[in-house]
């Protein structure tokens, strides 16, 4: 479903990718830990066509089309879903309005017919059931004022609404307390299927408890240094990173 | 020598002007105060303050021609429920007369106001800015018919009052002037419509005076919407009395180049005003708006807003002035002005002017100018919506705060005619 391979980036003179290769099956779930500043983030904003980083070599293949050519909408109609690390305020913009617009220009640049009224309100208070959230903050300006748990349960009702192939989750777990966390990972799991891939990317350990994933890859320096299982969350969170990062990384063959 | 030739043409201009608007019919008021006003002050320049940003030399060559017979002017808003005046180039056309007697209500042309009520009409005719502007001077050297709203102490319009300002293709020149009297107590609402023809490209130089007495209450929502490449200078004097209440919002929806003077003087103590304002310009289109608050008793509120956009190589122009005079005490005063900047070479000029001579005063001002927060633009086009759609979605948050006071017939209008200018729809 997903193959980068070899993938160099920079955002203006500082080259953060340094040749990162990873595949995805549909259906499955990989985690990408690694420390500060090794690149996690500067992936998950190149998978969702963030403009400021520069792809200067290697390629990012999706359902067999050129990711790279498209722009941040055309990949969002291809059904690549990015749950922002901060998501962004816009006052004046309401939740519900922003998230029919967005539906339904989905659908309409899919050639699918839009979404009727009484479908589209049934399906925000399956999903809003889904992350707990109130119906006040659906009927908010799009993440004002919102709290910082409200703010990715937001995310995940998003995304439950948009039914993405792929979703990109860039530290959802940041700035969560238990509760929130157990309610944003409940959303994602009952979210799981054979076809829905899930890219997690985080700091802890922690809400890999939650959101178990199939394999788990370390990202250091701008490239995969160590994938394993889920054992090997485990074993990060008790040894740190030095122990993988210091190793040479392996050859691109 | 260069000066000699410049009144030479300033005059040649007010000739020209009052030549067309006097053959096309002018109201019957006395008018030689502002004549000599039009011979003594000075033609705006770049380097007069008030006209430091706001460039009118274009208008010195304009060449106007007399009137043809133009079509009447196409009905707006037909849904709307209002009692309707329209007007053509400075000439009543069409609307029902309102007349209940010389202490009743009046709604009608100001030409027909004059033949029956001349002491009731005359006296409305404040020229405090004829005094002071070339081109309003200008246009109460010859004024031409408008909308009068009367209404007698005590009452109360049923309908809002729209009246509706065409500008028909063709280099014409328009001088309209406007009348609305609230008295003590009573209340109304109306709607001012200015509109051209997509082949006008004349000057529209028009006058609109208020009173809204003791505490009586006026609502007006002013849109402009004039396309073709017609010039729009608006005066605009309201004077309020004490307790009163007045709401001014004003939509700029589309105009080639345009400068609105708006002056409010609270006559009395604890009148509230609240004034609002939007516009858009785009390509090479020009938008001024000139406000002036003069608080001049205590306990005095005033709300302004004034909110909007510039795109491709157009200038915005605000310029806000809120004086506070000696022992208008406890007064409250907000302005706010944002902008956004949608183009590289789109110009902004915006200026707060603050003058207090009163000691317990509360006043703020902000003014903002800026670009699409990018962040937000991507994060509306990652969930799938398209480059123009985040756009329009931005741009109607944006001027939300402003577009919502209107009713939601106007609201929609005016987004429409933004969405339809920049591509958006």
């Amino acid at each position: 479903m997903l193959k980068i391979d070899n993938l160099h980036a920079r955002i203006d003179d500082t080259e953060i990718l340094k040749g990162l290769s990873l595949e995805m099956g549909a259906g499955e779930v990989h985690a990408i830990m690694g420390p500060n500043g090794s690149g996690k983030s500067t992936l998950a904003s190149i998978l969702a066509g963030r403009e400021e980083y520069e792809v200067t070599e290697g390629s990012i293949t999706f359902d067999g089309v050129n990711l790279l050519e498209l722009d941040a909408t055309e990949r969002a109609v291809a059904g690549i879903f990015l749950a922002f690390q901060y998501p962004v305020e816009i006052p004046g913009v309401s939740n519900i309005n922003f998230l029919r617009s967005a539906l339904n220009s989905i659908r309409e640049q899919r050639e699918e017919d839009p979404l009727s009224g009484k479908d589209f309100l049934a399906k925000v208070k399956a999903c809003a059931q889904l992350v707990e959230l109130d119906g006040k903050l659906r009927d908010r300006s799009v993440n004002e004022g919102f709290s910082g748990g409200e703010k990715k349960r937001n995310e995940i009702f998003q995304m439950a609404m948009l039914e993405p192939k792929l979703a990109v989750l860039d530290e959802t777990d940041s700035g969560l307390d238990i509760d929130a966390l157990r309610i944003v990972s409940h959303g994602v799991n009952s979210m799981r299927n054979d076809q829905r891939s899930f890219l997690v990317i985080t700091h802890y350990q922690r809400l890999l408890d939650h959101i178990v994933p199939d394999h788990v890859h370390v990202l250091a320096g701008g490239r995969i240094v160590h994938s394993g299982g889920k054992e090997l969350a485990l074993e990060l969170e008790d040894k740190g990173y030095d122990w993988i990062v210091d190793t040479p990384a392996p050859e691109q063959a | 020598m260069s000066a000699v030739a410049t009144s030479t043409k300033e005059a040649a201009l007010a000739d020209r002007v009052l030549d067309s608007v006097r053959q096309q019919g002018t109201l019957s008021v006395p008018t030689a105060e502002a004549e000599a006003a039009l011979e003594s002050l000075p033609y705006p320049t770049s380097r007069l303050e008030r006209w430091k940003y706001t460039r009118v030399a274009h208008l010195l060559g304009l060449e106007v021609t007399s009137a043809n017979d133009a079509p009447s002017p196409e009905k707006v808003m037909p849904s709307l429920d209002a009692h309707r005046l329209t007007f053509s180039g400075g000439q009543f056309v069409e609307g029902d007369i309102v007349d209940e007697g010389p202490e009743g209500c009046f709604v009608g042309p100001v030409s027909i106001a004059l033949e029956r009520y001349p002491e009731r009409v005359q006296s409305l005719m404040d020229r405090s800015f004829a005094k002071k502007e070339w081109y309003a001077a200008l246009q109460a050297s010859a004024p031409q018919d408008g909308g009068c709203i009367l209404v007698p102490a005590g009452s109360q319009l049923e309908r809002p009052v729209l009246l509706h300002h065409h500008m028909a293709s063709g280099t014409m020149a328009a001088q309209p002037q406007h009348l609305i009297d609230i008295a003590k107590e009573g209340q109304g609402e109306a709607i001012l419509w200015y509109d051209a023809a997509q082949e006008a490209t004349g000057l529209m130089n028009g006058a609109l005076n208020v009173e809204v007495g003791d505490h009586a209450k006026l609502s007006l929502e002013i849109v402009q919407n004039e396309k073709g490449a017609s010039s729009h200078i608006g005066h605009l004097h309201f004077t309020q009395g004490h307790h009163s209440e007045l709401t001014v919002r004003t939509a700029t929806a589309c105009a080639h180049w345009l400068r609105n003077d708006l002056r409010i003087v609270q006559d009395g103590e604890h009148a509230v005003s609240t004034f609002h304002g939007c516009y858009l310009p785009n390509g090479q289109q020009f938008v001024d708006h000139h406000t002036r608050i003069d608080h001049a008793h205590p306990d005095g509120r005033s709300d302004e807003l004034y909110k909007g956009l510039a795109a491709d190589r157009a200038t915005a122009v605000f310029n806000g002035k809120i004086l506070v005079h000696k022992d208008a005490q406890r007064i409250e005063a907000y302005q706010s002005n944002a902008n956004l900047l949608l183009g590289e070479k789109a110009s902004m000029f915006s200026k707060p002017e603050l003058e207090i001579y009163a000691d317990d005063v509360r006043c703020s001002h902000g003014c903002t100018t800026g670009q699409f927060d990018a962040e937000a633009l991507f994060y509306l086009r990652s969930r799938g919506m398209t480059e123009t759609a985040a756009h329009n979605l931005l741009v109607q948050a944006f001027l939300a705060e402003v577009l919502d006071g209107f009713r939601p017939e106007i609201r929609d209008y005016v987004h429409n005619v933004y969405a339809q200018r920049l591509g958006w729809s």
